[in-house]
């Protein structure tokens, strides 16, 4: 029976040490402090992250720990999931009547091109800033830009760069951005959680937490409009990005670059003469 | 393929077992309170993780399906739904975002290597990137719900 059990199961290493940063980071709890007009929230999940990265260099986790870890975060994924979606059925009234908006928000997601590509451009990259701005840069995207433009492609590299930025701090960092914009901006904690909602369920769940942290009295509204939009980007991702994010990338890209090129030969020319 | 999911149970058993835990010192609520809610909580996790092996269709992620199990389950029409509904709100979505971002951390050191090859343009860059979709989306949001009437 034990045999059975597959080795990432009985590495009592990591789940120890999982456990270990899990009561460290719980018994900290929340802290708050007031910077402002706003309050800054420091949530247990990012002591739970500085714990587990700082846990890496320690002699206990070990190569055979990193790998296992992936299989965890599987299933913590599934039960998050679960859990978010819940929320749904009961408000699915209300998520119909937000539908419009709901709806509309996912062209927001344009917004990694529209951001991302001018500043990609300011800092010299070259064609590497397709693959880097025209998505959050998860595994479908990965697909999609070695499938057109192959996988030795500057393209690639750019997705390349930017998934691993993503699976290193993107939940931290929407976890974090969530807090902060619910804080300092105007922005309503509904419009705030239909953006949660990208797509990817572990930055979903950063910032949705994050903001039902900000906001306890909504937090069944947040995390079911929330889940909402992550299920619809994560339906409907791959066909955005292959018909319209990567054109739009590919395209501003052209422009942004034809222009810079004129300047420098006009400034050439200048010069010269 | 039974084997497989066998083994994808005891990995959500498994993390279970931490999420209780967690949400037990952080937020105050005895395992078995929570119990019923966290059953529910691995039944629908497991459910859409055997549909995706199931359904040859792979392209689909297999969190589509949980979510989709998990509306319908919800749904006010599916008998039992609330009383589903209440067990699961014993445990905070913070139990099971604080194990996962500790399993997530761990897991990085398989891509720490790599992490030093990461430019500081594409850690600015990446942070324009996300916040370019969050950004983006909220504005509309706002904007929408503002014209509705609804905030």
């Amino acid at each position: 029976m034990l045999k059975q059990i597959p080795g990432y199961l009985k590495d009592w290493r990591l789940h120890a040490a999982a456990l270990l940063i899990v009561l460290l980071a719980e018994s900290i709890g929340t802290i708050s402090f007031e910077l402002g007009a706003g309050m800054i929230l420091i949530l247990p999940m990012i002591y739970a992250f500085i714990l587990g990265i700082a846990m890496v260099f320690t002699p206990v986790i070990k190569e055979k720990q990193f790998k296992h870890s992936e299989i965890m975060t599987t299933a913590l994924i599934g039960l998050l999931v679960a859990k978010v979606s819940l929320n749904i059925g009961p408000a699915i009234s209300m998520i119909v009547q937000v539908g419009p908006a709901i709806l509309l928000q996912e062209i927001g997601n344009l917004g990694t091109v529209l951001l991302g590509l001018p500043l990609a451009i300011l800092l010299g990259v070259k064609r590497e800033a397709i693959g880097m701005t025209f998505s959050i840069a998860r595994e479908g995207s990965l697909a999609i830009i070695s499938d057109k433009f192959g996988f030795n492609s500057p393209e690639t590299r750019g997705v390349f760069s930017i998934y691993l930025f993503g699976s290193i701090f993107g939940a931290v960092f929407f976890g974090l951005m969530a807090s902060l914009l619910a804080s300092f901006t105007p922005l309503n904690p509904l419009a705030l959680a239909m953006a949660s909602g990208v797509g990817s369920a572990s930055m979903m769940a950063a910032s949705s937490s994050s903001l039902s942290a900000v906001y306890p009295e909504m937090a069944a509204e947040i995390q079911s409009l929330a889940s909402a939009s992550m299920i619809l980007s994560v339906a409907t991702g791959f066909f955005v990005s292959i018909f319209i994010a990567l054109p739009l990338a590919e395209k501003m890209y052209h422009l942004l670059t034809k222009r810079k090129s004129d300047k420098e030969a006009e400034e050439k020319r200048e010069v010269g003469s | 393929m039974s084997k497989q999911l066998f083994h994808t149970v005891l990995a959500l058993i498994l993390s279970a077992i931490i999420v209780l835990i967690g949400n037990w010192i952080g937020y105050e609520v005895v395992p078995t309170e929570a119990l019923m809610g966290m059953l529910v909580i691995i039944l629908i996790a497991g459910a859409g993780f055997a549909l995706k092996m199931i359904i040859p269709w792979k392209t689909i992620p297999g969190i589509l399906y949980v979510a989709g199990i998990s509306i319908i389950v919800s749904l006010p029409i599916t008998p039992g739904s609330e009383q589903v509904i209440e067990w699961a709100s014993a445990i905070d979505i913070q139990a099971f975002t604080t194990p996962l971002l500790a399993y997530a951390a761990i897991g990085i050191g398989n891509s720490l290597a790599d992490f030093t090859k990461l430019s500081w343009k594409s850690i600015v860059i990446g942070s324009m990137v996300f916040l370019g979709t969050f950004l983006g989306s909220a504005i509309i949001a706002e904007i929408v719900l503002r014209i509705q009437g609804i905030v």
